[in-house]
């Protein structure tokens, strides 16, 4: 990056916020309005007719809701936890593409988060979960894995939204010089009075430093609790304890996923390619095919181990899962694109592909997805009793919903990259080097 | 109090051996930059790691929280379920971790907000722009009226690209 000025990193970054064209309208517009209409507007209309509009019935009274929820939770691992770790390990290759990573762990649980609303069918009860005595004198029952969630959620939520604004109060500050009109007052006061002398730089990076580690432990127990939604039930196929590394790894690998789709995206509307180069999708793709790796190994661990154990209904769940269709369809191509596609990146010149990458990378989180929704969709109608048992097909309503939060999410993300820096000025600056009389001068 | 003066430096190494003189000498310096510059501005000052009493601190209130929370509440309000015991160890544990981290995290932003005096929006402390640029500021305070000519040689001698004398905030 020597190539690059300081001014100039400054120059782009506040270029992206402030210059805005027409496809970021239309796109914005249309993410708005699906968003609204499909997951709006279902959601009203379940909400006014009753769960009963849902697939959900006996005994399957978890559905496509958990599954996005899991999906949505798996997704949020991309940045926080990533971040924390490339900082913690000091690795510069982080630079350019933590800010947005990290955004996407917040806009991600954020979006998991109304999940919970959305499946609970009276969510203006949601304060049932909070601890409280209520009238009745009764607290929330914390032997439920229910309120891990909501602790474990509300705490990396918090976490994370701290660790994003924290490391962005430098270029706050940067932006606040550059922007005038109405920007001027709002960015002056998210700067908090930012100088950049030595004391504030100082005691940034130390506090950075001590988010990042309790960041790290955070994200693993979060979607571990995730996974103890499911493997501390007594549910064939659900209670494993595999599930809880199972998960974080999922949740790792379906997050860097979503990060390279999004970089490539970010790298390419916002002219950003001087600074999210091909060694990044290099780094990011090795990332993801070690992530590929453990993520079968646990697949293979699970599959093997019942098949070992032989009991008639673990056989049932996975005869369900891999061999009837329309299951075994969904099974066999979340095992090529998570087992066998990323494979491709063993090649030094594929990693180095946009191409394949948006393709791998989008292929991953199909893959993640459809992991997630067998593990509702394939457990629970398979239960101990055959009388009992009866399949689960998700309804128009639960589907438009599902669709309706992809558009949800790429809503936040397109207001995120014109309101915050969303790459990290400083820290960009920082991988130029600091200017000495000899040139520069790297960490 | 005297006016200040501020040196604009292209190179770090220069401002950095401005800064040094200058300290001996006596006066007061303040770096701007618009990186953090770590073991570099080592010559100049070494700060300890107050944080960590915060971010200890914070742990610790929020695993007493978390315990308190989870047994407590079973002890106040009990809820007895056949065979289960009225405090469980695995709740308990979680929820307590979860506090845990949760209560250091906010203590340690706190920290970092009454250590380093932000957020602040008056206009009383010196700024300027150029340091969130490409510009390393260092601002020079406590000089004697007659010094000020002889400090601002001083930092175009050291190569500062420019000198300014500043209004007191």
């Amino acid at each position: 990056m020597e190539n690059i000025s300081y001014n100039e990193v400054n120059e782009d970054v506040v270029r992206t916020m402030t210059h805005t064209t027409w496809k970021y309208w239309v796109a914005l517009v249309t993410c708005a309005v699906m968003a609204t209409v499909l997951w709006g507007g279902a959601w009203a209309y379940q909400i006014y007719v009753g769960q009963g509009v849902t697939g959900l019935n006996t005994p399957t009274f978890w559905g496509i809701y958990l599954a996005n929820f899991v999906f949505w939770i798996g997704i949020s691992h991309s940045g926080t936890l990533l971040s924390a770790i490339l900082f913690i390990t000091a690795t510069p290759w982080r630079r350019s593409i933590y800010r947005s990573a990290e955004a996407i762990t917040f806009f991600s649980v954020l979006t998991a988060a109304l999940f919970i609303f959305v499946h609970m069918g009276r969510p203006w009860n949601f304060y049932w979960t909070m601890p409280y005595p209520t009238t009745r004198q009764l607290w929330v029952n914390f032997t439920s894995p229910i309120m891990f969630d909501v602790f474990a959620i509300s705490t990396y939520m918090t976490s994370s939204v701290i660790f994003l604004y924290f490391g962005s109060i430098p270029d706050l500050a940067a932006v606040r010089d550059r922007v005038t009109g109405w920007r001027k007052p709002i960015y002056t006061y998210l700067a908090l009075g930012w100088r950049g002398t030595e004391a504030e730089w100082h005691w940034l990076s130390k506090s950075y430093t001590f988010f990042a580690v309790f960041i790290i432990p955070l994200a693993v127990s979060v979607h571990s609790i995730v996974s103890w939604d499911f493997a501390l039930s007594m549910v064939p196929g659900l209670n494993k304890t595999i599930f809880a590394p199972y998960f974080v790894v999922g949740a790792i690998f379906s997050g860097t996923a979503a990060i390279v789709t999004l970089m490539v995206i970010l790298r390419k509307s916002l002219k950003f390619e001087k600074y999210i180069t091909m060694m990044h999708f290099d780094k990011l793709c090795l990332l993801l095919l070690v992530m590929s790796l453990l993520w079968s190994y646990i697949n293979v661990v699970e599959v093997f181990s019942d098949w070992y154990a032989n009991t008639s209904v673990e056989n049932e769940t996975l005869r369900y899962r891999m061999f009837m269709p329309p299951h075994s369809y969904m099974y066999w191509l979340m095992i090529i694109t998570n087992s066998i596609m990323p494979l491709l990146f063993i090649f030094k010149k594929l990693r180095t592909s946009i191409f394949v990458c948006v393709v791998v990378s989008i292929g991953i989180n199909v893959g993640m997805w459809i992991e997630r929704y067998l593990i509702v969709a394939t457990t629970l109608p398979r239960k101990y009793l055959p009388n009992m048992w009866h399949g689960y097909t998700p309804s128009l309503i639960e589907i438009s919903i599902t669709v309706g939060s992809f558009f949800f999410f790429a809503m936040l993300f397109l207001i995120f990259v014109k309101v915050w820096p969303s790459v990290s000025i400083y820290e960009v600056k920082e991988d130029i080097g600091i200017p000495m009389r000899k040139g520069f001068k790297r960490h | 109090m005297n006016q200040p003066v501020l040196g604009l430096f292209k190179y770090v190494d220069s401002m950095v051996e401005a800064a040094v003189m200058l300290k001996d000498t006596g006066y007061t310096v303040t770096v701007f930059s618009p990186i953090p510059l770590g073991a570099e501005l080592d010559p100049i000052i070494v700060r300890k790691n107050y944080i960590k009493y915060f971010s200890l601190i914070g742990g610790i209130i929020g695993l007493l929280f978390g315990i308190i929370l989870t047994l407590g509440t079973a002890a106040m309000y009990v809820l007895p379920r056949g065979g289960l015991p009225l405090w469980p160890a695995t709740p308990t544990l979680l929820l307590t971790y979860e506090s845990t981290i949760l209560v250091g995290v906010i203590f340690t932003l706190m920290g970092f907000f009454v250590i380093a005096r932000l957020p602040y929006y008056g206009k009383k402390r010196f700024y300027t722009p150029k340091v969130a640029l490409d510009s390393f500021g260092l601002l020079v305070e406590d000089i004697q009226e007659d010094k000020i000519e002889e400090v601002e040689k001083l930092l175009h001698d050291y190569g500062a690209n420019e000198v300014n004398r500043v209004e007191q905030p």
